[in-house]
């Protein structure tokens, strides 16, 4: 069942487009996730969905009801959508204490004092800051904040939470802890979520399903799966994971010749056409050993560099320098010989531009 | 606020049709060039008029009255200049020795120095003319009384002069020059030093070829400003100046709108001339400032590392406090010693204490009225006009209407003109604009709100940016009503400005002077240059009396603003 339906949504500001015919549909409990860097219109899309940008043309429907329409002329002011929304800033009003924070929608809903402590302790109880129900909301870190933002979000059980760009003002770990709860939580409570940030390890993470965002437009929908593993255009390869991109020509319904003569079975999913193109191979699907019935590449190691938990190296090809990511066994030295295998079921043919 | 929430709320209701936006955009416009504009216009005209001064509009144009200055009227000129150029010297030597000690050197008690040092501003240029006025005029001067005391013969010192006037504005005035170097030397990144030490550089090289030189912008602005400001400067040469017979051009503007007939051109000429130099060095200055080559200045303040100034660091504290004694301490002491006496004398023995002059300042009639229509008109100013500047605020910051860059230029403008030369402008503009408010309090309410226009909406306009824009769409999202997420976040969040630009507008209203003396009427007059023509008519020891209660009256607003924001401020963070 669909909880949320946008149809070819425009957001012009002046001159410039930040969304340019952006569709999509959130299924009831889905967790979708918009990914792109900044200036994509991700962050306009979300605000638009909440109300707090008015679209230009285009329609946004909430359970079948139209919440924007430019052609009916209507436009569903936020207090009325129904949805919640957790700000990238957190927005924790420094001026209340962490209880009346997110007793704030409660309230607004006119709840009785007995249900709104209740389902203050509850919210609280779930991202685990009951013990600073009665501290001011100025004294918390930013951590703190941004479980207040998250309980707040989630104390009037909406059906539709917003999240934009909740976790980047944390540190790495933290951040890493908060994916986990935020994950457990969208399970535990069944909420539809949107999701927007530019951290492509976290909305692959977190989410049922992707859209990839691009200069105001939809790249790519899919699965975290497909994203990463059938990355359409060579902004998604690029953008989501690490990829090495090969050019060179189509010869035949699946097969390929890479810039310096390699040979190449590729996936035959996209649609195959006759002329330059390119083909994408993710860094860690790379072997550094022959495997027959595989594409192989000759090339020397120019470059190792230890990460921890892989480690790169640069090899120099014929059809140009590939970066391969392998776990931290086996370590070659710089200056080896070394011949890459590659699935053909890895190499993916990219969308040529503007197709 | 009734007026922020009704523009809101129409503009989000209303916002499929935009066509109510260039109307609001249009009226604000128009409003604050009336406001602002208009009278500058009735100025440059009256100024191009070289037939009867009083003939509006005038009968015929020239330039006269501009070459008439330069003819007749060169040793103001020169007046203005030097005195300007001694006091701006002074004002930045003292702002930079200041500045300098309390960013970089480890004196004892730097916050509570700091905090000290602002007080000087808080004083008033006129009130600190009166103060040196008594302590050094000369015979009557507190410090030629103590001279003759002690057997010595002719005067010490005399503050009739224009040094004496120079040393009151540099003392008074001059406070913003510290504000502004130790802003640039508050916001150099002690990392640029600190490499230029790893490099191998001595602490002198380092402080020559590193420190000074990005220094060096900031003090040339400072120097700038304050030269643009001593220029306009008013309260000084008024009540030293005019005993003195050395008069400057702004208190020749003055002059001549006295004389019988008024020369309003003469006036409007030098006004305008003076008002064409300052806005040139304040362009200037802007230029300067945004042309972005100050690598120190980033924005971001930071600590710098304080050099250890061994003992040297106490006569440091010894020149900071000579400085607190010069510009706070000896006046208001001195004032208050003048005002508790029959007459004016140092020398305790021969002393006669009285409250008389207190009760007579508070019985006059005159007096009194004039006290309690400068609060008044503070109280009220503030209140109003901080509900409409928090309008222009909100249009400027939070709205999208198109032409707000031009009601902030606009709004921002009559900081560029000097203060009493707006007061001639909208004393000509409202003796010739066919609405009967000239010799009122109201036309000083509207001369007042339009020249705290800038020091209103700044203050605002640093709450409001503060405020991230998302605490009240968070409300909104969470289900309130525009009057409710009002109520519960917009304005709790607010009212510390709120509170800070009423105060400093109340401020700043009962003690205006500039603006005051061509705008009040023979029943509609006000503290401050009522306390001017005290000096002149009556004796000291009353005006010192006069000055202290609008003192007292000011430093009241000024502890309820530190209590209150205090409060505020704690709460917030």
């Amino acid at each position: 069942m669909t909880r949320i339906e946008l149809e070819d949504l425009v957001i012009r500001y002046g001159d410039t487009t930040a969304v340019n015919g952006v569709s999509f549909t959130v299924g009831r409990g889905e967790h979708l996730t918009l990914l792109g860097p900044s200036g994509c219109g991700k962050t306009t899309t979300l605000r638009a969905i909440a109300g707090l940008e008015q679209p230009t043309s285009g329609s946004i429907r909430i359970d079948g009801q139209p919440m924007f329409d430019a052609a009916a002329r209507k436009n569903v002011p936020a207090e009325q959508r129904g949805v919640s929304m957790v700000f990238q800033s957190y927005a924790v009003w420094p001026h209340m204490s962490v209880f009346d924070n997110v007793a704030y929608g409660l309230k607004v809903r006119k709840q009785s004092r007995a249900d709104v402590a209740a389902n203050v302790d509850r919210a609280l109880g779930l991202v685990q800051m009951k013990h600073l129900a009665d501290r001011a909301a100025s004294k918390l870190s930013g951590g703190q904040q941004q479980r207040v933002a998250l309980a707040r979000a989630i104390a009037f059980s909406p059906t539709v939470v917003l999240f934009d760009e909740p976790l980047s003002n944390l540190d790495a770990k933290l951040r890493a802890e908060m994916r986990v709860e935020l994950r457990d939580l969208q399970r535990r409570l069944d909420i539809t979520s949107v999701y927007v940030t530019h951290d492509q390890e976290e909305a692959l993470a977190i989410s049922d399903r992707v859209i990839v965002m691009n200069v105001g437009s939809v790249e790519q929908i899919g699965t975290p799966e497909e994203i990463y593993n059938r990355p359409l255009s060579r902004f998604v390869a690029d953008f989501v994971g690490s990829a090495n991109i090969l050019t060179g020509r189509l010869t035949g319904t699946d097969t390929f010749e890479a810039e310096g003569g390699a040979q190449l079975r590729i996936n035959g999913a996209t649609a195959a056409r006759d002329g330059v193109g390119e083909v994408a191979v993710r860094t860690a699907y790379i072997d550094l050993v022959a495997r027959p019935g595989d594409n192989q590449l000759l090339g020397t190691v120019r470059q190792r560099m230890f990460h921890g938990d892989f480690v790169q190296y640069i090899v120099e090809c014929a059809c140009g320098r590939l970066i391969v990511r392998r776990p931290p066994t086996n370590l070659l030295e710089e200056g080896a010989p070394v011949t890459l295998s590659f699935s053909p079921d890895h190499t993916v043919l990219l969308r040529g531009q503007g197709a | 606020m009734t007026a922020i929430s009704d523009a809101g709320v129409s503009a989000r209701l209303a916002r499929p049709r935009r066509d109510w936006q260039p109307a609001v955009t249009a009226a604000v416009l128009l409003a604050v060039s009336f406001l602002v504009l208009l009278p500058l216009v009735f100025l440059v005209e009256e100024s191009l008029n070289t037939g009867d001064a009083l003939a509006f509009p005038p009968a015929e144009y020239g330039i006269s009255n501009y070459i008439e200055m330069f003819q007749e009227d060169l040793d103001i000129l020169t007046n203005t200049a030097s005195i300007a150029v001694m006091a701006t010297v002074m004002a930045i030597l003292i702002g930079f020795t200041l500045a300098w000690i309390l960013t970089r050197t480890n004196v004892p008690g730097r916050d509570t120095l700091e905090r000290l040092l602002e007080l000087p501003y808080y004083m008033t240029p006129l009130v600190g003319a009166l103060a040196w006025a008594v302590l050094a005029a000369p015979k009557s001067g507190f410090f030629n009384q103590l001279w003759h005391y002690v057997g010595g013969a002719g005067d010490i010192v005399d503050v009739y002069s224009m040094f004496g006037i120079a040393w009151i504005m540099a003392l008074f005035e001059g406070t913003v020059a510290f504000v502004m170097i130790s802003a640039s030397m508050k916001s150099m990144d002690p990392a640029l030093e600190e490499s230029a030490r790893v490099m191998g550089a001595s602490k002198l090289r380092t402080a020559l070829t590193v420190t000074l030189p990005l220094v060096m912008p900031g003090v040339l602005g400072a120097t700038l400003f304050v030269f643009a400001e001593m220029l306009g400067s008013f309260a000084a040469a008024l009540v030293i100046g005019i005993p003195a017979r050395i008069y400057v051009i702004t208190t020749s503007i003055w002059d001549s709108t006295l004389s019988y007939p008024p020369d309003y051109g003469r006036a409007a000429a030098m006004g305008l001339a003076l008002f064409v130099v300052m806005f040139g060095m304040l362009t200037f200055y802007r230029w300067m400032v945004n042309r972005g080559s100050f690598a120190t200045i980033t924005g971001k303040a930071f600590r710098p590392r304080a050099m250890d100034m061994g003992r040297l660091a106490w006569l440091l504290l010894g020149v900071c406090c000579l400085y607190i004694f010069l510009a706070v301490v000896l006046p208001i002491g001195a004032l208050i010693l003048t005002s508790l006496q029959r007459f004016a004398t140092v020398i305790l023995g021969q002393a006669e204490f009285t409250l008389g002059n207190y009760r007579m300042a508070l019985g006059l009639g005159p007096v009194r009225t004039a006290l309690s229509n400068s609060l008044m008109l503070g109280f009220g100013v503030a209140t109003v006009g901080v509900l409409i500047m928090a309008l222009i605020v909100w249009i400027i910051y939070r709205s999208h209407l198109k032409g707000r860059g031009a009601i902030e230029y606009l709004v921002m403008f009559p900081q560029a003109v000097p203060r009493m030369v707006f007061g001639l402008a909208l004393l000509w503009a409202w003796l010739n604009i066919p609405i009967p408010i000239y010799g009122t309090l109201w036309l000083l309410a509207l001369g007042y709100f339009t020249v705290m226009l800038p020091l209103g909406v700044r203050t605002l306009a640093g709450v409001v940016l503060q405020i991230d824009k998302s605490l009240e769409e968070c409300a909104r999202v969470c289900g309130a009503s525009w009057g409710y997420q009002l109520r519960t976040v917009t304005l709790p969040l607010l009212r510390p400005g709120l509170l800070a630009a009423w105060l400093l507008i109340f401020m700043a209203c009962v003690r205006e002077l500039g603006a005051s003396v061509f705008l009040m009427g023979p029943s509609a007059k006000v503290i401050a240059p009522s306390i001017v023509s005290a000096f002149a008519s009556s004796g000291t020891e009353l005006t010192a009396a006069m000055a202290l209660i609008q003192t007292a009256s000011v430093v009241v607003a000024l502890v309820i603003l530190f209590r209150l924001t205090r409060g505020m401020t704690k709460e917030m963070t």
